[in-house]
């Protein structure tokens, strides 16, 4: 008794008479040989993902997926991953625990923050509807090097392509904030989407602690870090316009606007 | 089971450049993407959205070389089981870092007709998963596939059993449906 194999799966894929005429009746009957093969080579073709479509759109994911939000994060990653010249990288790191609050004094970063809403009437940023809530933000950033010592950063700090950066903020009210990340000479590229609270918090989403990686980097680069209070959530566009717009721009609007700018140094064994 | 209605033009849009189509692709399919990943329960949070980036980073530098659009949701697929299981087979080192699972090449896939056969497919699938013996792996499949809010390693911990045991047994199951629709392919359901 023949069974599938790399030879069979060739002639199928090429639709040789026999073969197909042999499998068709061979695989009308469970075959664990056959199954097993089945589950570790792929095709023949698109099979499989023609398989795997059928077995997703059995539940609900499918049905979900007609109405689901755009994943701005998520398609940032890949934005920048079709860019980029350089491999897959990782470039947002998990790290286990929270930054020791006392290795960290807070650094107050030059903030541009919202004005009074009320005098802001008028402004880019519609679509909210009364007045918004004001929010004061602070940035503090450790870098994490590569032995896995933490040192606190001041602004314009020279840090290595290994490490990387742990931000922990100040903020006076709950809200939203969005990290970004400018190279010297680029636009500001969107990293995540954080919930912020009131007060002095590690920043960190769903999935713990977010850190960004500095690897394949060179020169300068500036954090970004936009807080709104309460739910008013700007786009990730409507950000970028406050930031490429200058001092102006960020001061006209309602957003709290902190930055962080470090210089990284390529190559290895330095710190 | 081609690309589902309206996924198809946008494939077109995309594929002629305009960068708005590659962000509503993005929006639509993500789901699909996410959840097949999640099948894959050894893979951490961190490496499941590492595993949906690339497989987009690939499918969408590709995209303009796909031969037929409406094949866009099965290739995406297959594309991401093979980004997963290299991932995996890395992770448990019985993969060399420099060696790949080939993706399905975008100039040569077939022509898939439009939705043409999506609700036998589902129903072969609910009725393999009706056939099984009442037991743990029944209860994976219904899990995972039926129910389909649980992650593959949620569902190892609600069942109380290993993670790589979870996947094995959703493997099995869809190495059976994989096997029952080849057979159909042969029998000429698309030609």
């Amino acid at each position: 008794m023949r069974h599938l194999d790399a030879d069979a799966m060739s002639a199928l894929a090429r639709r040789e008479p026999e073969a197909v005429a042999y499998f068709r009746e061979h695989l009308a009957r469970p075959c664990d040989t056959c199954e097993d093969f089945l589950a570790t080579h792929a095709g023949p073709n698109l099979l499989d993902g023609q398989v795997d479509a059928a077995l997703l759109a059995a539940g609900p994911v499918a049905q979900k997926a007609k109405e689901a939000p755009l994943d701005e994060v998520g398609f940032a990653r890949v934005r920048r991953g079709m860019k980029g010249s350089r491999p897959d990288i990782r470039r947002w790191g998990l790290a286990a625990g929270a930054i020791a609050a006392c290795l960290l004094a807070v650094v107050v970063v030059p903030r541009m923050r919202a004005e009074d809403p009320a005098v802001q009437a008028g402004t880019e940023w519609d679509g909210i509807k009364g007045p918004g809530g004001s929010i004061d933000l602070e940035l503090a950033v450790v870098a994490r090097g590569a032995n896995g010592e933490l040192r606190r950063l001041d602004p314009q700090s020279a840090v290595a392509e290994s490490d990387v950066l742990l931000l922990r903020y100040h903020a006076t009210e709950a809200g939203t904030a969005l990290l970004f990340q400018q190279r010297a000479g680029q636009g500001p590229e969107l990293l995540g989407r954080f919930p912020l609270e009131a007060g002095m918090h590690d920043l960190q989403g769903p999935q713990g602690l977010a850190g960004v990686s500095l690897e394949g980097e060179s020169g300068p680069v500036t954090l970004w870090l936009v807080g709104s209070a309460g739910r008013q959530e700007p786009t990730p566009d409507t950000v970028r316009e406050v930031l490429v717009g200058g001092s102006a721009a960020r001061e006209r609007s309602r957003l709290a606007v902190t930055r962080f700018d470090v210089s990284v140094r390529s190559g290895q064994n330095r710190r | 089971m081609g690309s589902s209605e309206g996924l198809t033009e946008w494939v077109r849009r995309a594929a002629r450049g305009e960068t708005s189509a590659y962000s509503e692709l993005y929006r639509r399919t993500r789901p699909m993407v996410a959840r097949l990943v999640a099948g894959f329960a050894p893979l951490d949070p961190d490496e499941v959205e590492d595993v949906i980036q690339e497989t987009f980073v690939r499918a969408f530098k590709a995209l303009p070389r796909l031969k037929e659009a409406g094949a866009f949701e099965a290739w995406l697929l297959s594309i991401a089981r093979n980004r997963a299981r290299t991932r995996l087979e890395r992770k448990a080192s019985t993969r060399r870092l420099e060696d790949d699972v080939a993706d399905p090449e975008p100039e040569t896939v077939p022509h898939i007709p439009e939705a043409l056969q999506l609700e036998r497919d589902i129903e072969v699938v609910r009725r393999l998963i009706a056939e099984l013996p009442e037991g743990e792996e029944k209860r994976t499949v219904q899990l995972f596939y039926i129910e389909g809010e649980l992650s593959a390693r949620e569902i190892a911990e609600k069942l109380g059993v290993g993670k790589s045991a979870v996947t094995m047994r959703l493997e099995r199951f869809r190495s059976r449906i994989k096997r029952e629709l080849l057979r159909r392919v042969l029998a000429g359901r698309w030609e």
